[in-house]
């Protein structure tokens, strides 16, 4: 082999100055150093290349040395061996660039994930209602609201996944040690206002384990009451639940809690993939949270700051900042509310010029960019093989 | 010598507290009232909430109780007697204030009808325990009441609020039940 290279590369380093002038003639020479300076004028022509080493392992593509010597050695198996070899490399390629696609066009399921997550601490009322999701599964994603309405058991199911602090359906449910399991910011107030035990049998609750959310019984309740959880979620978001934060609550309309709810439940509901995409995580930490009872005005932008782009269950239109400068200048002009909203504009101005970098911040955005960019350097190659790149 | 122990008046306690009529306290409360989510303000905080779904909740239960009028933090309660005890046949009105942090911090819970118990003192107060440091969040108004109707048939002598009435009770348990019924029928009836 090596014997072999050293015989062939002799042959090869004279044609490579020829290579333009034969161009139409020999295939191979069609690339060289013309077409490379292209490539590099254009600057793509080393993702082309990348892709092209990933999927098709012997193309000979003459822009490195260590590209050269590889082909050198492919084409310096005879005329026949080299032809055969091209020809189903050839074959192979187109197939072997759609699995690639494909793979990464699949939806990552972190829902799985969460489900391995689930405790070992699960009662047994928690199996049972796992069991009635997978039916209601089973039974298709388009009935599920009418399987939800129709199960026999939802009286049973709604009292055993209600709070017995706030009597409403668990919203973030947290399991106590002891395996009794309340809202979160429940189970938070009854430690703080009543001692750190369990509200239902007295057992003393730790404070770490009291903070987390079951996230398995938390996509269980909403799975079963779609309803309730979206209003909940929008009475703790809108305004108007602002006296509910008279007992010194953080203010949960702060969309970054928000967001990582969104990222935890977002397949199981399928209503929160959109959610934190926008520029609304941006604006919400702009916006005076600290004075949620304030003015409406406050109350208005700090709602408008929710706003998710393509989510169908959030009604609320985007109303940009300018609009919002006329409403809130009539009611109190502030300084330092100024100085926010006038960041906040600098900053939707900043984040419609690129949007590229906000979305990025997600970690689905840098798969779906990864993904987009792959795809292009794909079509690239094949571009380039369309245009007579030799193989 | 029991009748000299009797009270002159017939409602010791606050006005119109043995008034039947008194504000929807009887049993199903929800009609006569106007909605509860009108009557504070524009909202209802999570304890309002969380009382409006007792109310919602306790129309099922044999105790009764509902908001006295518009104030949904104020209620009126009735027991009746329990069976087998010398409470029989009476029934009790009792006054319920919830505090504005409600499920964290228990009711006050009050007897509008005199009642001769040795947990039960001659303001109306009730020692149980949990309404003082007993209480949970997870307790309900509609818990609250069953516990008042157990401790009315099985008086707690050891923790007394009238020590001359568990005295009584514990000598002398048929002159107790005597006096019980009696107050019963004057005063709860």
């Amino acid at each position: 082999m090596a014997s072999r290279d050293a015989a062939d590369s002799p042959r090869y380093v004279p044609r490579r100055p020829g290579a333009a002038a034969a161009a139409p003639k020999d295939g191979a020479g069609l690339l060289s150093p013309r077409f490379r300076s292209a490539a590099a004028l254009a600057g793509w022509d080393e993702e082309s290349v990348l892709l092209a080493a990933l999927v098709v392992e012997d193309t000979p593509v003459r822009e490195s040395r260590r590209k050269r010597r590889a082909s050198t050695s492919s084409s310096a198996g005879g005329s026949a061996g080299s032809s055969t070899r091209k020809r189903r490399s050839r074959r192979q390629s187109p197939g072997k660039i759609p699995p690639v696609v494909l793979a990464l066009d699949d939806d990552d399921k972190p829902d799985a994930a969460s489900d391995g997550k689930s405790e070992l601490k699960d009662t047994k009322e928690e199996e049972e209602k796992d069991v009635l999701v997978g039916e209601k599964e089973a039974s298709g994603s388009g009935e599920k609201a009418a399987a939800t309405g129709n199960l026999p058991c939802m009286d049973q199911l709604r009292e055993e996944l209600s709070c017995a602090i706030c009597l409403e359906i668990c919203f973030e449910p947290s399991t106590t040690p002891c395996g009794h399991s309340f809202c979160m910011e429940c189970l938070k107030h009854a430690a703080t206002k009543c001692g750190k035990r369990c509200p239902k049998c007295r057992q003393l609750i730790s404070n770490s384990r009291s903070c987390t959310i079951n996230t398995v019984l938390w996509n269980t309740i909403q799975l079963l009451f779609p309803s309730e959880v979206e209003a909940r979620r929008t009475s703790i978001e809108s305004p108007s639940s602002c006296n509910e934060d008279m007992n010194h609550s953080p203010p949960r309309s702060n969309n970054f809690s928000q967001g990582g709810h969104g990222m935890r439940t977002r397949n199981s509901n399928g209503s929160f993939i959109a959610e934190g995409r926008t520029r609304s995580s941006y604006r919400t930490f702009i916006t005076p949270a600290s004075t949620p009872s304030s003015n409406t005005s406050g109350n208005f932008i700090s709602t408008h700051g929710s706003t998710r782009s393509s989510n169908s269950s959030n009604r609320r239109t985007f109303v940009p900042a300018s609009q919002l400068v006329n409403t809130r200048s009539a009611v109190r002009s502030d300084q330092s509310e100024d100085a926010a909203l006038a960041y906040r504009l600098q900053q939707e101005e900043f984040m419609n010029a690129f949007e590229e970098p906000e979305q990025e911040r997600q970690p689905r955005n840098t798969v779906s960019t990864a993904r987009d960019n792959l795809r292009a350097m794909a079509s690239r190659a094949i571009r380039l093989r369309a245009r007579g790149w030799p193989i | 010598m029991s009748s000299s122990s009797f009270p002159t008046s017939r409602f010791p306690f606050a006005a119109g507290a043995g008034a039947p009529g008194g504000g929807g306290g009887g049993g199903g409360g929800g009609s006569s009232v106007r909605p509860w989510g009108s009557s504070g303000g524009t909202s209802v905080s999570s304890s309002g909430k969380r009382i409006q779904k007792e109310l919602l909740d306790l129309n099922a239960s044999d105790c009764s109780a509902g908001p006295k009028g518009d104030n949904l933090y104020h209620w009126l309660s009735t027991i009746i007697g329990p069976q087998g005890s010398p409470y029989e046949g009476g029934i009790f009105f009792l006054d319920i204030v919830f505090p504005p942090d409600y499920p964290f911090k228990p009711p006050m819970v009050t007897f509008k009808t005199r009642i001769y118990h040795c947990n039960v003192d001659s303001a109306g107060k009730v020692h149980l325990d949990i309404l003082k440091d007993g209480w949970s969040p997870a307790f309900t108004i509609s818990k609250v009441l069953l516990a008042i109707k157990d401790i009315i048939g099985n008086p707690d002598p050891y923790t007394p609020l009238v020590m001359s009435i568990s005295r009584q009770y514990l000598t002398d348990r048929t002159k107790h039940d005597e006096i019980a019924a009696e107050w019963t029928m004057r005063f709860a009836r």
